[in-house]
Order: structure tokens, then sequence, then C-alpha cells
């Protein structure tokens, strides 16, 4: 199975979360706000041009860059 | 004295309580290398608690990602005025626990001394969910309460606890850094979660899914997502975004102008009472055109700056704002900039002293510099009095539709300047700033509130305090310095007030002010205007309104004209002729002075916050240089331009 990120989702799509890339200079951060294995994610809405995106994630919306949201992989 | 802190991610409710639980005399707390941000209180009375209560701005973990969370945190290990706090009341949302308590995590990592407050708890209960607090505290091994911040309840178990901490606590801990590794992290969020789910338990009794309630648990605000799916939807979005901004502005344009001209004739009014009732010497001149129009030129920017930053603080709290600073992420990052450089840039309008400080949240440092950088091309409100006498001229009728076009197209341009500065110095990579650093944009989009106003209108109160202290002192400082270069040497003779009722013009033309003009009329001679306007642009680098006040000292406006000061004014400049004798003001000449206050650097408190704020002489120094010397030569050439294509 091809590896997908969050920033391919589409608008109101679901997904699950399967991993961070640590490489990436934000991943502590994105970790912090609340993206971590196993929980659900889902796009909210999506800026002129596709970036920044927002996802709803353990009972919040959180916008961050197309860039740091392809960091996070998902099922 | 016994010194607790108030800590917690943003939006938990940690203002609110430190509002509950403090005193009158809040005092704002100043760090070595910041200036504002946060607050310092006494306990209320009522409570009879003798310790200083501190309140912090918003972290999410112990590890900072951006220079105000540095100093933030700097603050909460060692406070330079407070030292290490003997006890932290940390504030966590019960509708987002697992996230809320990662910073509790660092914060018992840490080894503080903690009290963890539930919050929030009403939006939890609609959502069908509880939170046992004896669980909690029994797993995380700190004391828990839950407090509902609207009435009130569980206030009282908080205080007693934080007396009994008082009278008894004086153990002095050793206060640990936290590990950075983000492996580790996951670890300690997999640990969290496993608190969640023990400590909450669905209040629905019949309730047969357990998974799927916690699923449920796990969705945002129905209303705010039913906002969002029009707000953040990419082109209606932007365009209601570009409405609701260009409303702001004209509303504040229209809410602050009638007041902001009461200011004005006030203040013109007690200088003109001063001369009359004392008569003409030194002092009196001193008092009334020194002091006292100093004093009225920081003044009237007030009620603009004042209704600016109450109507950002109202869409900071409605939760618009980081909506706002989403939809422009994009098109500013393209230029260098970043979404967060987007709330300084709208504050810049007011006043560029609170917006470079404002710029303090973004968290890379090469686009915090190239915000704090263009600050200064967004027209500030020490502009206006300029534009609106440059137009009045243009535009005889005031306040017709042709004067308001104009007025909107000088703020487009001066919109416009800012991004082209900023792409152009993004451009030339490290020559203008040197800094480097990983660009990012995470930004928690808060449930749609309901503004507390009081809250707004504390904030508010507190960018203009700091647009009071930080500009004020300079302006008035120069204002003086001013004075005293047109009034010397000849005002000392008093018999100049005897001879002549036109004894100002007099002054003037025998001043060093007039003697710095002359020798520097070859340089404004390109703009179309003679050395008098020369004065009054180079008076204008004080503070930008002071151009006003000049050029109605050098083209000898008398008040007791029953005209205003400004009809008066701009009938003057209509007769005044340079020594050749053809008209010192037309149209070119006009806009020309236009250009040149769009786009210069004329500001000496901006130029000293950008240094307080950067750490260096460097970028102030590049900015006045690079701004002025650009303002002038785009003037000579828009002047030569219309010369050329021949517009009376």
């Amino acid at each position: 199975m091809k590896v997908r990120n969050a920033s391919q989702l589409l608008n109101g799509e679901q997904s699950e979360i399967l991993g961070i890339d640590y490489n990436h200079p934000s991943a502590r951060r994105i970790i912090e706000v609340g993206f971590t294995p196993g929980e659900e994610i889902k796009v909210i809405g999506k800026s002129l041009f596709d970036d920044p995106i927002a996802f709803s994630i353990r009972g919040t919306v959180i916008a961050i860059r197309k860039s740091e949201a392809s960091s996070i992989i998902i099922r | 004295m016994f010194t607790i802190s108030l800590v917690g991610p943003p939006n938990s409710g940690k203002t609110t309580l430190f509002n509950k639980l403090s005193g009158q005399k809040i005092k704002t707390v100043n760090y070595p290398g910041a200036t504002v941000d946060y607050f310092s209180a006494d306990f209320d009375k009522k409570y009879e608690i003798n310790a200083h209560l501190i309140d912090t701005p918003g972290i999410i973990s112990l590890i900072p990602t951006s220079i105000d969370e540095i100093i933030t945190i700097e603050g909460i290990y060692s406070h330079p005025e407070f030292g290490t706090p003997d006890l932290i009341i940390t504030t966590i949302d019960a509708s987002q626990l697992s996230r809320h308590l990662i910073l509790v995590n660092d914060l018992i990592e840490a080894n503080f001394n903690v009290v963890v407050i539930i919050t929030m708890n009403d939006i939890l209960a609609r959502k069908n969910f509880s939170i046992d607090e004896n669980k909690l505290s029994e797993e995380l091994n700190l004391p828990v309460f839950k407090i509902d911040l609207t009435k009130d309840n569980g206030i009282d178990e908080l205080i007693h606890f934080i007396k009994t901490e008082v009278e008894n606590n004086f153990e002095k801990r050793v206060i640990n850094k936290i590990s950075e590794d983000t492996f580790t992290l996951v670890n300690k969020y997999n640990r969290i979660s496993e608190i969640e789910k023990k400590v909450l338990f669905p209040t629905k009794t019949n309730s047969k899914n357990i998974t799927k309630d916690f699923n449920n648990l796990h969705k945002p605000d129905e209303i705010s997502l039913k906002i969002d799916s029009v707000l953040l939807n990419g082109t209606w979005g932007l365009l209601i975004f570009f409405l609701a901004m260009s409303v702001t502005f004209a509303s504040v344009f229209w809410l602050a102008s009638p007041i902001m001209d009461l200011i004005d004739s006030a203040f013109a009014l007690s200088s003109e009472s001063i001369l009359g009732i004392w008569g003409n010497n030194w002092f009196t001149q001193l008092l009334a055109n020194g002091l006292i129009a100093g004093f009225g030129s920081v003044a009237v920017f007030i009620p603009q700056i004042l209704i600016l930053f109450l109507i950002l603080g109202i869409l900071e709290d409605t939760g618009y704002l980081a909506r706002g600073a989403m939809l422009v992420d994009k098109p500013l990052s393209k230029i260098g900039l970043n979404g967060r450089s987007f709330a300084p840039m709208v504050s810049g309008f007011a006043c560029a002293v609170p917006a470079i400080m404002a710029a303090r949240t973004i968290p890379n440092k090469r686009e915090r510099l190239l915000t704090i950088f263009i600050l200064p091309l967004l027209s500030c409100s020490a502009r206006i009095p300029v534009y609106l006498l440059l137009i009045g001229f243009l535009v005889p009728t005031t306040g017709s539709l042709t004067a308001g076009i104009i007025l909107a197209s000088i703020y487009l341009l001066s919109i416009i300047s800012s991004l082209v500065a900023a792409g152009i110095i993004n451009k030339l990579k490290n020559k203008v700033i040197t800094e480097q650093d990983h660009s990012s944009f995470i930004l928690e989009l808060p449930t749609y509130k309901i503004p507390r106003l009081n809250n707004v209108f504390f904030n508010a109160y507190l960018s203009t305090k700091s647009y009071i202290t930080g500009a004020g002192p300079i302006i008035m400082i120069f204002s003086v310095i001013l004075w005293a270069l047109t009034f010397f040497p000849a005002g000392i003779d008093n018999s100049i007030y005897n001879e002549n009722d036109s004894f100002e013009q007099e002054l003037i033309e025998n001043s060093y002010a007039s003697n710095i003009g002359k020798f520097l009329e070859p340089a404004v001679s390109p703009l179309g205007v003679d050395w008098r306007v020369g004065v009054a642009i180079i008076t204008s680098f004080a503070a930008r309104e002071v151009f006003v006040s000049s050029m109605a000292l050098m083209f000898q406006v008398n008040i007791s004209d029953e005209d205003s000061i400004q009809k008066s004014l701009l009938k003057n400049m209509q007769k005044a002729k340079k020594s050749d004798g053809t008209k010192v003001f037309t149209t070119s000449s006009i806009i020309g002075l236009i250009v040149f206050f769009i786009i210069a650097m004329q500001c000496v408190s901006t130029l000293a916050i950008t240094k307080k704020e950067t750490g260096s002489w460097r970028i102030p120094i590049l900015q006045f240089f690079i701004y002025t010397f650009s303002a002038y030569f785009l003037a000579v050439i828009s002047v030569n331009l219309i010369n050329f294509f021949g517009i009376a």
C-alpha cells in the first residue's frame, strides 16, 4: 500500500494518523498540539491554494501548513 | 513573599481566573529585553491571602518555539523580580483534557509545586461527559479542583488550598530542565490519553457504546464548524475577510476623527489662552508652543489607536483573527512573511510601536524581523493629519467623495509598498536580514465566542498605554527641541513681541531652523518646494504629525482669524510663493509630499523600539536610510512625471 499523508486529504475527508515524520523541523510542535499516532483527523477547511489546512484533532481545530501536514502519515 | 504563577495553555480560562483572584492593584510585569506582556497583582483582599500572583501568556509546553515563549518560559523557571514560583496554578480545559495535560506533564517533570484547575466543565457536559477530579488527582499525584468560572463554583476550595500552602509550604524545590526528546513526547501523549480515558465518564447512563462516545468527545464545537464551513471556504472566505477588514478600517476612521478634532481644538485653545492671558515671552512660548503642543500631538492619536485596538481585540476574542491569519498565510509566505504577521500589520495602521512588539508571536526569526522591517510602511495614524492637510489642498471641499478616494488610494499604496518591500528584501536573501530559520505555521482556531468586553477593553488600554509610554516621551522631547530651533535666537529679545503682530513670522525667519532650512534648500527644491517646507519636513522626523504644526508656523497662520487653523493654513499655502515668484504648492509638489510621507522612515520612537526588539541598531539604521532615500527619489520622480505631463 502506498503511504499517504495528511496534506492529500480532501475537504471534509477523515483518516487516522499512523505516524509523524520526526525529521520534519516542526515535528515536535505538531505532536505537542495533539497530532499523535492513533488519533482521528478530519479536514475542516482549506485556505487559498489548499494551504494552510485546518484539521479537527482531539476536539479542537488546528491550522497547519501543507508542508507540515505532509509530515503526518495517515491510513 | 510567597509567589504564585498562573500557567496554562491558550484559551484555558487562565486570565479569567487571574481576574477573579486578583485585587485592584494589577501592574504590568517588565522583563529584561522585553516590555509589557503580563501582569502581577496581590490577591483580592476578601481572600486574606498574602502572596504575589503572576499571570503568564498562554503556552503549549515548556519547550519554546518563539521569542515570546522563550521569555514566558524563562520567567516561569526564574522570574527576575519574584524568583521561582512557590506554587504554580495551572488551568486546563476539561473538553481539551489530553492536549492540555501535556503542559501539566511538563510542569511535573520540571518538579514544580503544581495545583491543577479544571475549567470549561459546562462544555464537557454539553458533550455528555463529566470528569472525576479525585481520580485525576490520584493519577497525576497532584491536587485538582473543578471551577466554574462563570458562577464561581469551586473557588472557595481553591482559596482554602492556597491559604494552607502559603502558611505551611516553605520547601524549596530543585527545578529541572525538561527533556526535549521528540520520541518520548509520543509516549507521554499515550500515557495522558490513558489517563483521559480513566477520568472521563459519560453522563448518559444508557449509553451502549463507550468508544463511540469518546469519538464524539473528540469532535470540535458544532456551531464553530458550521461557521467555518463558510468562513474558511477558499474564495468566499477571502471575500468576507477583505470585506471585514475594509469595514474595520472605515469604522475606525469615522469613529475616531470627530474625537481627534475635539482633542486638537482643546489643545489649540489652551495654547491660545496661555498666550492671551500671560502675554508673549520665552516662558509662555515654551509652555504654549513647546510643551502643550507636544502633549497635544501625543494625545490626538489616542482615540484612533484605542478604537483600532478595541476592534482588533473583538476580532481576536471572537476567534476570527486566527482564521484571518490562516487565510492570508499563503500569500504572505510567498513574500517571506507569515500568517502571524497579519495582526501586527493591522496594528501598524494605528501605531508602529505596539505593532512591532506584537510581532513577538511570530516563531520564525527571519519572518519576525522582516515583519518588523516593513511595519513602518503601513500608514500609521500619525500620518493622517498630514494626509488630510495635503488632500485638503488638492480637493478644497472637505468630506467629498474625491477626497475619500484619494485617502483610500494612499492606504492602498501604503499596503502595496509594504508588500513590495517585503518581497524585495526577501529576494535579497541575507543581504538585509541575515537570520535564517525554518518557516512554520501552526495555529489553533479557537471555538467562536462572544467577546468578553472587559478583557478587550483592558488589552486595548494596555496597547494604547504602550504607545503613550513608548512614543510619547520622545515626541515630547523633540517637540521641545523643535520649538527651541524655531524660537532661538530671536525669541530671547523681548522687544520683538512689541513691534508688530506678525512677530511669529519674524521669529521663524531669524531662527536656527530657518538657517538649517535655507542650508538644505538645494535638497528640497527637486520636490518643487522651498526651504520652509524643508524645515517642516525636518521637524517631521521627530514624529510625522509635527509636520502640520510646523507648516502652520512656517506659513504664518494667524490664530486670531475666524477660520480654523487648517483653513487659514490652506489659504496661506495657496498664496505662498518661492523666491523666483512661482507657487510653492502645486498638484505635483503636493503629490510629491504625499509619496514622501507614505514611505519615509520619520519616527524616532519606531526606530528606538525596533532597536530594542531586534537587539541591535542594524535594522533601524537600514530602515531609516532605505525608506527615507527611496521616499525622496520616488517623490522627485512623481513630481517630475506630473510636471512632464503638464498637470498644473
